[in-house]
């Protein structure tokens, strides 16, 4: 069993190469906003939902993907289909 | 309520693998992946449907206050390469798109007659927030008129609604 924090630090992994503010990656919570906080471009924030469910062999639906707008959300999303698996 | 945005298309190019397995899946229904499979540009098209949806999603944000990342519910009906419209549970929004070689450029309006009442605003323009939306207020008059910029590598945009 994965714990939260393998999850949040796999997150980060995965979300790095798209931050464009640095300060707020560095000091990275549950709350952090993918858009408003690390100012992924929406576009790029696709490609992290992809890079998330390469590393983790899942798939995100729509109506999870609805909710991916920060690291909460993802971690929660990440967690439940990893017990559906 | 008005939306706009923009893509720096030589930095879309740097920045974003649309070609890259399940990407356009993840984004445009049907008929939208049908309209990019069959443009004689499919980078243009992804880029030109692409603005459309954020600038339409920039208004159904404001009028709902539902936050969501929802790219694939927000569906283009095409009609030519500079206009349109976006609808989105229920919702219809107008679009008019600018193409050049170096961007694509969309506005969205709830109403089709705001296009007539739309002004650029620049950079300079002092812009305050009314619960999370951006408004500029007419120092004389004090009237408030809704706002909507975007930025994306080399270019930044910014419209108001006037009445």
């Amino acid at each position: 069993m994965i714990s939260k924090q393998e999850i949040i630090e796999q997150l980060k992994t995965i979300v790095k190469p798209y931050v464009q503010n640095q300060e707020s990656f560095d000091a990275l919570t549950e709350e952090t906003d993918f858009i408003n906080d690390l100012k992924i471009n929406s576009a790029n924030l696709v490609d992290v939902i992809l890079d998330i469910e390469e590393k983790y062999t899942i798939i995100i639906d729509n109506e999870s993907m609805e909710k991916m707008i920060n690291v909460k959300a993802a971690m929660e999303i990440v967690a439940i289909k990893l017990a559906e698996k | 309520m008005i939306g706009n945005d923009i893509v720096d298309l030589a930095l879309a190019k740097k920045e974003s693998n649309w070609q890259r397995n399940r990407f356009l899946d993840k984004i445009f229904t049907e008929n939208e992946q049908l309209l990019i499979a069959n443009a004689t540009n499919p980078e243009m098209m992804v880029w030109n449907l692409w603005t459309r949806k954020e600038a339409a999603y920039k208004i159904y944000n404001r009028e709902t206050g539902i936050r969501g990342y929802i790219p694939w519910q927000l569906d283009c009906f095409y009609e030519n390469e500079n206009l349109g419209t976006v609808s989105c549970n229920g919702l219809t929004y107008h679009t008019q798109t600018q193409i050049s070689n170096e961007s694509i450029y969309t506005i969205a309006v709830a109403k089709k007659q705001d296009f007539n009442q739309i002004r650029k605003i620049d950079l300079e323009t002092k812009i305050s927030k009314i619960n999370g939306i951006p408004f500029v207020k007419d120092i004389s008059s004090l009237i408030v008129s809704p706002v909507s910029i975007t930025h994306h590598g080399r270019f930044w945009e910014g419209i108001m609604l006037v009445d």
